[in-house]
């Protein structure tokens, strides 16, 4: 069974004070290889929860998650991630920062070197390399972020909202270079965001997800052509946007109503 | 040549209070042994460099302070990071660092000098007790401090459990247990003076002491003085450190 | 999200959980007792448990112990409020007068890391062995980081918060009082908060440099005469000083700030 599959997933957000939430109810979903798959929901709808139990960050309590027919059991090198915040160590430089998975694999350090470079010039990070991530803008953060993850070739991309911090040309920028890199090297591909354009521009399938308790609402095939430059102006994506935009509103005006609870 | 005035500007009004001080001396308005002439002081402070005191009394301070010091560092770190790491140390140890916490560190100079008597060992246990509870705060909440994605980012990077915490957690300890030792460093100079002045026969601090009672007030000045120099200098010293470790933050 | 109770956990459980947490504490005393009781050490280098509340009983009944708590507090809390009404005015005031700012910035740069104790001697000279010269001494210590934590805290004041009071018709000192006072009050309590243990530290080293009455006095006096059960008894009776001058602290804090979004 390739792929990743969850299958009755259930799951228990306990907070440091207070009683637990349900944070995800009966979630099942199977995602194929090679697959760019977008998790949609307003905020508190679990979706960043789905994924940090995919990554193996919390554990799965009840249900099951298996990579590849694998139970997942922890976090793993075959499943790499990129946070909101970037999540550089920041008392590496950026080529410390991508060096650091690749010093856990087993290549020649003149080889690990070599690779380091080459994906941080493929995010167009070169000349960067001795740079502190205090000293660079949150873009560029976020392109060394991707290159320390890309490095070490994780068969799976899990992305917790990557391009949410950042102002909305660079967002655009870095939208368009995912899409490229994914075409270039494909990779099964989750990626949390609660931005409709952003969804229906990256990925091939929506997982459109209810709030409290967290729910898949529906899926929704995009079947788009990414290939196409003018793919933004077409009346298709307007319409794909539209259509995912109703099925998100509702969700997101009852969870703008449940903060007030 | 523009930053040595510059700086010449920044720090006059130093300069200005040490010539009033002179001319205030010297006006006679005050005693001479109430207010030495800051001239006669340095003068004084040349004889007690001269006949060996300074030099002596200096190397008794530094030692007390430096070992004491390094000694509260060394257990207040493991302390700390203990407590952060295991959830039992934390149990145990949070409500013996929370009664001792408050406790005027002063107050241990007499207990000191009770158990370990009047020389070099009652003064580096006292700067070890009265120091460490400093840095263990901080090393305990700085390694608490830990971005829990930074975490995340290198367990997914392939690296283990207890490799990611040396990884990890260590270094984003590093600033608040930087600003513990900080706060240990002047409360070891605080602690060493006044168990010197108060229980002592040797070091700085009793130099003041003897010389204030002998009414050699110029060189008791001269001592002062160089006490609060050293101070100073150490905080200088210590705040260059940090600021070139820490260099990743700019 | 309201509503949400934690469920109040049994006696028993709670009983257990404060015994877990309060192991290291009583083992600490049932080890103090032990050793005492078994002569490991002597009486003299640490007297019983039983020894040293008597101690503190007898102090109490005679009336000694409430005499030295009271001056200590006293000699502390005068020089720590003087402390902060200079340290906040000036403090103000420099981030207001470009005179003054060249005047004090290189003393306070100088003085903040300075031991400030070793001018205990000459303000022993200066002022005498009286109240007067404690409290100044206390004063002079406590003052820095107040000064320091003022002007660190009017300095983060966000300017367009000083520009839409100027845009409602705030004047210069209304906006000094009414604006930068309150924005600039967390980081100011926070040097208040590092200043109040500094005063009780600095009173109980000049009364014990300058003796008399006091806690500090007390305490030298009684490790002259090699009276440990004096010495041990001290120790715990500034710690009380000690804990209630920080929970005092913390609750005007709390109180104070009940707007400001603490952690």
């Amino acid at each position: 069974m390739s792929g990743i599959v969850v299958e009755g997933l259930r799951h228990l957000y306990r907070p440091k004070r207070g009683s637990p939430v349900l944070a995800l109810e009966d979630v099942n979903l199977r995602v194929g290889d090679q697959e760019f798959i977008a998790l949609l929901g307003p905020s508190g709808c679990g979706k960043s929860t789905l994924l940090y139990l995919m990554g193996g960050f919390l554990p799965v309590e009840s249900g099951r998650i298996t990579v590849d027919g694998a139970p997942v059991s922890g976090p793993g090198p075959d499943r790499g991630i990129v946070f909101q915040h970037f999540a550089l160590f920041p008392w590496k430089t950026v080529l410390q920062n991508v060096l650091y998975g690749l010093e856990r694999q087993p290549m020649a350090q003149a080889e690990r070197e070599e690779r380091a470079r080459a994906f941080i010039k493929m995010v167009g990070l070169s000349g960067f390399e001795n740079n502190y991530p205090s000293q660079l803008s949150g873009g560029m953060k976020q392109r060394a972020a991707i290159a320390r993850t890309l490095a070490i070739d994780p068969k799976v991309l899990l992305m917790d909202e990557p391009f949410g911090a950042l102002d909305a040309q660079t967002r655009h920028l870095m939208q368009t270079e995912l899409l490229a890199i994914w075409r270039r090297t494909p990779k099964t591909v989750i990626f949390v965001t609660h931005d409709v354009q952003e969804a229906v521009y990256l990925a091939q399938r929506i997982v459109v997800m209810s709030a409290r308790p967290g729910r898949i609402k529906e899926i929704v095939e995009v079947g788009l052509d990414k290939a196409d430059p003018e793919l933004t102006r077409s009346r298709a994506f307007a319409d794909m946007s539209d259509h995912v935009w109703s099925l998100v509103r509702d969700e997101a005006i009852k969870a703008q109503a449940g903060v007030g609870l | 040549m523009n930053t040595l005035s510059s700086a010449f500007l920044r720090y006059s009004p130093l300069l200005i209070l040490a010539l009033a001080w002179e001319v205030a001396a010297r006006s006679g308005l005050f005693s001479s042994s109430a207010l030495p002439p800051i001239s006669k002081i340095a003068a004084a402070w040349v004889d007690l460099a001269r006949n060996g005191d300074l030099a002596g009394n200096t190397l008794a301070s530094l030692w007390r302070t430096g070992a004491g010091l390094a000694l509260a560092i060394l257990i207040g770190a493991i302390l700390g990071f203990a407590m952060a790491f295991w959830r039992g140390a934390e149990t145990a140890l949070s409500p013996v660092v929370e009664l001792f916490y408050p406790l005027p560190k002063s107050a241990l100079i007499p207990v000191t000098a009770l158990w370990l008597g009047f020389g070099d060992g009652s003064k580096i246990l006292l700067i070890c007790m009265g120091c460490m509870l400093p840095v263990t705060m901080g090393a305990f909440n700085g390694a608490l401090s830990a971005d829990r994605t930074l975490l995340w980012s290198a367990r997914s990077l392939g690296a283990s459990r207890l490799r990611s915490m040396w990884d990890v957690v260590l270094p984003s300890a590093v600033p608040e247990l930087l600003n513990g030792i900080r706060t240990a460093l002047a409360l070891s100079f605080v602690l060493l003076v006044s168990s010197e002045l108060i229980v002592s026969r040797e070091g700085l601090g009793y130099l003041i002491g003897f010389l204030g009672a002998n009414g050699t007030y110029e060189g008791m000045f001269a001592v002062v003085l160089t006490v609060a120099f050293i101070g100073f200098l150490a905080d200088r010293i210590y705040e260059a450190f940090v600021r070139r470790t820490l260099a990743w933050r700019e | 999200m309201a509503g949400i109770s934690a469920p109040t956990p049994s006696f028993a459980a709670r009983a257990g959980q404060f015994a877990l947490r309060w192991s290291l504490v009583i083992a600490l005393f049932v080890a103090w007792e032990l050793l005492t009781r078994t002569r490991t050490f002597t009486p003299f280098m640490l007297p019983s448990p039983q020894s040293v509340s008597e101690r503190i009983m007898r102090d109490a009944s005679s009336g000694d112990l409430f005499i030295n708590m009271a001056l200590t507090i006293y000699r502390a809390l005068a020089g720590f409020i003087i402390a902060a009404m200079l340290g906040i005015s000036l403090g103000l005031v420099m981030t207001r007068n470009a005179g003054l700012r060249w005047f004090f910035d290189p003393v306070i740069s100088v003085g903040f890391p300075m031991p400030k104790i070793t001018f205990l001697p000459v303000i022993v000279l200066w002022l005498g062995f009286y109240d007067t010269a404690k409290i100044s001494m206390v004063v002079f210590d406590a003052i820095f980081p107040i000064l320091t934590a003022t002007i660190a805290g009017v300095r983060s004041v966000e300017k367009e918060l000083i520009w839409s009071a100027r845009n409602l018709g705030a004047r210069e000192r209304d906006v000094m009082w009414q604006i930068l006072l309150p924005a600039a009050s967390p980081q100011i309590l926070t040097g208040l908060q590092v200043a109040l243990p500094i005063a009780l530290i600095v009173a109980v080293v000049a009364e014990m440099m300058m003796g008399g009455y006091g806690m500090g006095g007390a305490m030298i006096e009684a490790s002259r005469k090699a009276d440990s059960r004096g010495v041990f008894a001290g120790i715990i009776e500034i710690s009380i000083i000690g804990w209630i001058f920080v929970k005092a602290m913390a609750m005007t804090r709390a109180r104070l700030l009940f707007w400001h979004a603490e952690r």
